[in-house]
């Protein structure tokens, strides 16, 4: 290397290569890594005197946050929700449930057993949402770690290597030498735009050497980080060959690879025992019958004496006045319900873009995964099904529920095809990355949250620009966070930057609550 | 449709009773297929949200028809037809029973007058453009049972607007079997463009309902 290669020309040199953003960014749905968020517990002050009513328009978690929050306060909490089922799309699937997309009704027939269950909505718990956990602690829900990464899942590009699977150790391990050896180079022959004592440069090359497990010359030749062809143990190992990044740049999903595992979605992430809707199971225990199913809301109208909600309970109509709304029901529907919110409160109702996102799941006649030395994480493929997710829990059972497919994004061409296609499409992205992945599955189930009964979207998207929210969108999204009336908020992740989550919900509602409260309190 | 109302009083009555019934089936979960207020609004009202049209006030007949249209994929399957394609689904499985059920449920809803969403369009051009649909839908746009045409004044604007340039885009109305369709096909012709449709749409919301 003739030229040197300062420090910041090797970070845009990196940019280049895999795009700053795609470094970064694992989809809009993960977006934006927030800080920890505070524990944002409200402590309520006990309602007014003859102000102590809330009702609560939807089951999902932020509705049962705010419902719960209330009820330990000593309000008088009703919740109201559409769906014979809490949670929204705190949704987990086992045998004999119900999978109620709107024309395209399926029941799930897998084997009832504990471990034979699939989230097909939230199924991350980052360790840094606080809120949630800390909720999980207080009702007494389970939790165990979720493996998002396992070095022996795979990577398949149809635009990479001839579309052959390699494993996700063969990519982090040569992406890693073939960096540390640019880095190495550039750094012994440069002038650098900052100088580092001779002590702080031998430092930086021990770890530069470390980083890409290069030879004592600081050159990459194949590590056995990437695993063995054979051997190691108890005869000389077989190093396997190296994958030059010529080839490996070809994927877009290297730079998934090597982003998909830090932040948010990095370790460790958890899950609740048996399914993520336990913690739902967590909320509607501690509310009991606060919380009535089958009740959808017909009208909201916000007066100054209360809300008065208008809603169905076994097709009869029936009436409640609160003195305060906690409303989580989809921004999308709130058009085709009577109403009296405010016109910009409308406008920025209809600005909100329903979520497409899609998963799909089998259940796997026998673990096979297990046989390829996966035990867990995720594989990764350029076929539109995008990931498989192996499971965390149910290890060396004789069954397991595999994650067919996730597009978190971009679901509209799945959602549009009927169900007999959707499965096809699931098998031939399947099939990339197992070759026998069709003779080991059964009993598919998709989820299309754009057809869901009740739901209708996924999380709601606010930003049309690619990025983050616009100054306009972000006027529309403060007026939506702003109460009614002082007695009518809008909740739920659909009310925060960031979709998607659980902990976004929860601190929504916790925003809402404690709007709420200070009101309260300054009019005491 | 006031008249209606008070006539269909007795059947709402009648459905709220067989449905409680059958909801309190013992066993497996209920489930019917009533799920039109998901994507159409409470009581039909529409649901600009989902782009799922008003209900409420719909002749029985127009909607029996078209549901058996989206049923034999008469209507919705045209992919540029994005909401049209979502609500094929929903009436594929639909059993003639139950397009009966769904009748006589929706027959029970109360008309209460629509948003004007569409405000800046020309009424007064759009008048005489109107003179060619009175023909078929009537010069209050009341709609005409005998001729097939269904009342457009108390619809959603917005939904009109969407399928006349479905119509003249050839979105929809150009199925073989879709008859009455075919036949709004060359009139949505004679709307030149995007403001016509919209001047003739907010001449509509001046007859209101």
């Amino acid at each position: 290397m003739t030229n040197p290669v300062s420090r910041r020309e090797f970070m845009n040199l990196l940019g280049a290569t895999f795009g700053t953003g795609a470094l970064i960014r694992v989809g809009s749905a993960l977006g934006m890594l927030p800080a920890v968020a505070a524990l944002t517990r409200p402590v309520l002050a006990a309602p007014a005197p003859g102000a102590g009513t809330a009702v609560i328009l939807g089951a999902g978690i932020s509705g049962l946050t705010a419902a719960w929050e209330l009820a330990k306060a000593g309000y008088d909490v009703t919740v109201l929700e559409s769906s014979n089922r809490a949670g929204g799309r705190v949704m987990t699937l086992r045998s004999g449930d119900v999978v109620d997309e709107i024309g395209n009704r399926q029941v799930c027939e897998w084997d009832n057993e504990p471990h034979m269950y699939f989230n097909a909505g939230a199924a991350r718990i980052p360790s840094t949402h606080r809120n949630l956990l800390s909720y999980c602690k207080e009702l007494g829900v389970d939790l165990e770690v979720f493996i998002n990464e396992s070095k022996t899942a795979l990577i398949q590009d149809d635009a990479m290597l001839d579309g052959k699977p390699i494993r996700n150790a063969e990519v982090s391990t040569n992406v890693r030498g073939f960096l540390g050896e640019l880095f190495a180079k550039s750094f012994t022959t440069a002038q650098l735009d900052q100088p580092f004592t001779e002590s702080e440069a031998e430092t930086i090359m021990g770890l530069i050497r470390q980083f890409g497990s290069l030879d004592r010359e600081m050159n990459y030749k194949g590590s056995n980080r990437a695993g063995y062809v054979s051997g190691g143990f108890i005869d000389h190992g077989v190093q396997k060959e190296i994958i030059e990044f010529k080839h490996l740049m070809k994927s877009r999903l290297i730079s998934q690879t090597l982003s998909a595992n830090e932040g948010e979605t990095g370790p460790l992430l958890m899950q609740p025992v048996g399914g993520m809707d336990r913690i739902i199971a967590g909320f509607t225990r501690a509310l009991g019958d606060r919380v009535k199913y089958k009740t959808p809301v017909m009208s909201v109208m916000v007066k100054e004496a209360g809300v008065e909600v208008a809603y169905l309970q076994d097709g009869v109509p029936q009436t409640i006045t609160a003195d305060y709304c906690f409303n989580c029901i989809p921004a999308h529907f709130m058009a085709g319900i009577e109403h009296n919110l405010p016109g910009d409160y409308m406008q920025a109702m209809k600005y909100i873009r329903r979520g497409e996102a899609i998963k799909g799941a089998f259940q796997a006649r026998e673990r096979f995964w297990e046989k390829e030395e996966i035990y867990g994480g995720i594989s990764w493929t350029s076929a539109p099904i995008r990931q498989l997710w192996y499971p965390s829990h149910g290890i060396h059972k004789e069954k397991g529920v595999i994650l067919a497919a996730y597009d978190f994004g971009n679901g509209g061409e799945f959602t549009r095809l009927s169900q007999a296609e959707r499965v096809e499409w699931l098998l031939k992205g399947g099939e990339k990355l197992h070759s026998n992945y069709r003779q080991m599955v059964e009993k598919p189930i998709t989820i299309a949250w754009h057809r869901m009964n009740h739901m209708l979207g996924c999380s709601a998207r606010w930003g049309r620009s690619g990025g983050g929210m616009t100054m306009e969108e972000e006027g529309l999204y403060h007026t939506l966070q702003a109460p009614a009336l002082g007695r009518h908020y809008m909740i739920g992740d659909q009310i925060s930057f960031h979709g998607a989550w659980q902990e976004s919900a929860i601190l929504s509602a916790h925003w809402a609550l404690a709007d709420m409260d200070q009101r309260v309190r300054s009019a005491a | 449709m006031i008249k209606k109302g008070v006539a269909v009083s007795g059947l709402v009555l009648g459905s709220l009773l067989s449905t409680h019934a059958l909801a309190q089936t013992e066993g497996a979960e209920y489930y019917n297929d009533r799920y039109c207020m998901t994507c159409h609004g409470a009581d039909g009202m529409g649901s600009e949200g989902i782009r799922g049209p008003r209900l409420a006030g719909m002749e029985p007949w127009y909607i029996k028809r078209q549901l058996e249209n989206f049923r034999a994929g008469v209507r919705g399957t045209h992919e540029m037809d994005v909401p049209g394609t979502e609500m094929r689904p929903m009436a594929v499985p639909l059993t003639d029973a139950s397009i009966t059920d769904l009748l006589e449920w929706i027959g029970g809803w109360e008309y209460k007058p629509t948003e004007i969403t569409l405000t800046n369009g020309d009424a007064a051009a759009g008048q005489p453009l109107y003179g060619t649909c009175a023909a078929c839908h009537g010069a209050e746009a009341q709609g005409n049972e005998a001729l097939g045409a269904p009342a457009l004044a108390g619809q959603n604007d917005w939904y009109l607007f969407a399928q006349l340039k479905n119509f003249k885009a050839g979105y929809r109305g150009t199925h073989a079997e879709d008859t009455y369709g075919a036949q709004m096909v060359p009139m949505a012709a004679t709307l030149a463009d995007d403001t016509a449709i919209l001047n003739v749409v907010s001449y509509i919301n001046t007859l209101g309902r």
